[in-house]
């Protein structure tokens, strides 16, 4: 944790700590190993870039969601060019997994959509995070396993993401989930002091969760359907795994009722596990993206003598602005710097990751080629959720001032918007936003 | 996990000591509950070891591996996992790919017409040009309708089994579509589709020569059923269910 640390205490501790061990020599394996196996299992690591990814992924998707709404039916509709008896017959084949073929019905289609547009934006806000990414995972398959020739490379990556997301704990931070618990822990304390106060008194009693079980027992009666219709929903392993999450909220919901201890450790550890092993496939996901983007390219002629990036700017499908496009492309310099670089990135990226200062060099060029082809291509869904995706290699640091910056931001609108609401309370606005952030080294 | 620290900057609130009991984690667990979680950790790592090992043999070239278990790693990616990050490699798309229709129309007075070629990727570019969001209808929709149909038919226009047949019905329903919006004085009873190729040419810098001319592939006429046209889905299921 070589960070620059704004809280010094803890910092110099740390750095005390390991002069301390280097030396009395270097720590044994088995220190160190149980020290990892302790630190995977007691939290859940990333929590910021997790809970971007969410955000991004979400954001995406919603933002597809809303721009295609005209078109729906044309896309995904049982009376579309790819009609619900075609898409029968492919899924019958790929097995891939989907809601849509419960029923070809025009209701049934414009309740699946609708809830996906629903379940996209409750991610975003961080509400119930476990239970909403899993209705969200539900309707991008659906949604995409419906109609597979209408998609592209972001489609993809959506996909994949949002079926990682269903396994980590990605509403650590912003997101009302942690607002709420943050809530809940001031409450708790705030009734222990009045107990010490006066023994007499008994604190509130904590507020009885109605929402979360009447949650579960709605996605229970969609679980079962899903199981009813398990011939036509595809990827029967899919439907296991929203078993064993539908029964594991049972579960957490027990333990915490009448065994915390013990038992509500483990849970915990067991969720610390899912988290940290999809955050790790999550990130080797996007070095393979950008090794195979880039060891590909190596071996074409086009990327070697550095005209590659000339011709998509000359394709019809990939050009919504003309003149910005042939601006770019009339330099062949320019062509082929920006051709060499996108190669360099691409190979170098994964292999980046062994230096902290390059990795974050690397990530700004390729979110800054990201942004580029999302005008310059005309691909800005694709574009947002490569970049959602390289989120999750943000550096902390940089996501805790985002995200204060962004408190702050909203607060000043709040309060300009609502002088009469916010006016006085602007402070203390300032102040629950903050709480939301655990402390860091660097926060 | 410093290592990891510096690679992906996770900073973590400071990580509890090492013996220290901390509340959480393996650490603070009595046995039995250790051996529950040793034994998941262990699951947890041999998935993810298994998976991103099954998805880097999916997107690795052809090798030694594949060939001999390509089964097993087809079976565990598709359909979900899929995955192509070529994009643009080995080389980016250097031609200009257009599908044209042309529809016989019969007219009420009982006579045949046949109209000119209908430049649908045209249609498609128009809409794209000036839009900051274009939609999957423009972009995708015909574009990889096309090329889903040129991968599952052979050259002479053969379908390759359920694919093949799929995709030419696709494509008769995204035209039906497109020429609902187009007056052509009548019912159209057969369409015909070609495609036209016309080369980038090569930047003004470079010394390669393009040849210029566009390349023609006519596919057979096609007759039109009602099963092709727009909705029609819809009323055919209610007919069955009457």
């Amino acid at each position: 944790m070589n960070a620059p640390s704004a809280s010094p205490d803890p910092g110099r501790h740390v750095q005390h700590v390991r002069r301390v061990r280097r030396e009395d020599g270097r720590e044994p394996l088995d220190r160190r190993l149980g020290r990892a196996v302790q630190r995977v299992t007691a939290s859940a690591l990333g929590p910021y870039q997790t809970a971007i990814v969410r955000i991004g992924v979400s954001l995406t998707w919603l933002l597809f969601l809303l721009r295609e709404l005209p078109h729906r039916h044309e896309l995904y509709g049982p009376d579309g060019p790819w009609s619900w008896e075609m898409g029968r017959q492919l899924i019958a084949d790929n097995d891939a997994f989907t809601a849509l073929m419960w029923s070809d019905g025009r209701l049934w289609f414009e309740i699946v959509y609708a809830l996906a547009v629903l379940s996209a934006a409750l991610l975003l806000l961080g509400w119930r995070t476990r239970a909403v990414s899993v209705v969200f995972m539900v309707g991008v398959l659906s949604l995409q396993n419906r109609s597979v020739f209408v998609g592209d490379g972001g489609d993809n990556v959506l996909h994949l993401l949002a079926i990682y997301l269903v396994l980590t704990r990605c509403g650590q931070v912003w997101s009302l989930d942690a607002r709420r618990a943050a809530r809940e822990a001031r409450a708790a304390a705030h009734g222990e002091a009045r107990d010490e106060a006066n023994e007499d008194a008994h604190g509130l009693p904590p507020r009885r969760d109605v929402v979360g079980p009447l949650l579960w027992t709605v996605l229970g009666g969609f679980l079962l359907a899903a199981t009813a219709f398990a011939d036509v929903t595809g990827s029967v392993w899919l439907v296991v795994l929203l078993w064993v999450l539908w029964l594991g909220q049972a579960l957490w919901w027990l333990v915490c009722r009448f065994t915390p201890g013990e038992p509500r450790t483990l849970l915990d550890v067991l969720a610390n596990l899912a988290h940290n092993g999809a955050l790790v496939v999550m990130m080797a996901e996007v070095c393979l993206i950008y090794a195979t983007a880039g060891w590909y390219k190596i071996q074409g002629s086009r990327w070697q003598d550095g005209t590659a990036l000339y011709y998509p700017l000359h394709l019809d499908y990939f050009t919504p602005w003309p003149a910005l496009s042939d601006l770019l492309a009339s330099s062949g310099v320019m062509v082929m710097v920006l051709t060499y670089g996108t190669v360099l990135v691409q190979v170098a990226f994964p292999f980046a990751l062994f230096n902290r200062r390059v990795k974050n060099v690397l990530l700004v060029a390729m979110m800054l080629e990201h942004a580029g082809i999302a005008v310059l291509l005309g691909l800005p869904l694709f574009s947002l959720a490569m970049i959602s995706a390289d989120a999750v290699f943000l550096p902390t640091a940089f996501l805790v001032w985002l995200g204060a910056r962004v408190g702050r931001g909203r607060d000043r609108l709040l309060s300009r918007l609502l002088p009469r609401r916010y006016g006085g309370r602007v402070p203390e606005q300032r102040r629950t936003g903050g709480e939301n952030t655990p402390r860091t080294l660097v926060g | 996990m410093d290592a990891y620290d510096d690679a992906g900057g996770l900073e973590e609130p400071p990580a509890p000591e090492p013996d220290a009991p901390s509340g959480a984690g393996i650490a603070s667990l009595s046995l039995p509950y250790q051996v529950v979680a040793a034994v998941a950790l262990a699951v947890v790592g041999v998935l993810a070891c298994a998976h991103l090992a099954m998805v880097f043999l999916h997107v690795a070239p052809s090798n030694t591996l594949t060939k001999r278990h390509g089964e097993a790693v087809d079976d565990w990616v598709y359909p979900e996992f899929e995955q192509n990050w070529k994009l643009f490699a080995p080389n980016p798309l250097q031609q200009n790919v257009s599908v044209q229709v042309r529809a016989q129309v019969a007219p009420a007075d009982g006579s045949r017409r046949t109209t000119g070629w209908i430049d649908l990727s045209a249609q498609d570019a128009e809409a794209i040009r000036g839009s900051l969001v274009p939609s999957h209808t423009e972009q995708n929709e015909l574009r990889r309708a096309w090329d889903f149909y040129l991968n599952s038919h052979t050259d002479d226009h053969r379908p390759n089994g359920l694919r093949g047949t799929l995709s030419e019905s696709y494509l008769r329903r995204i035209v039906m579509l497109r020429l609902e919006g187009q007056r052509l004085g009548g019912t159209v009873e057969r369409i015909q589709l070609r495609q036209t190729v016309r080369a980038v040419p090569a930047p003004p810098w470079s010394t390669e020569r393009t040849d210029a001319a566009p390349a023609h592939r006519e596919l057979p006429w096609w007759r039109v059923g009602p099963a092709d046209l727009p909705g029609a889905a819809q009323e055919n299921r209610t007919e069955e269910a009457r």
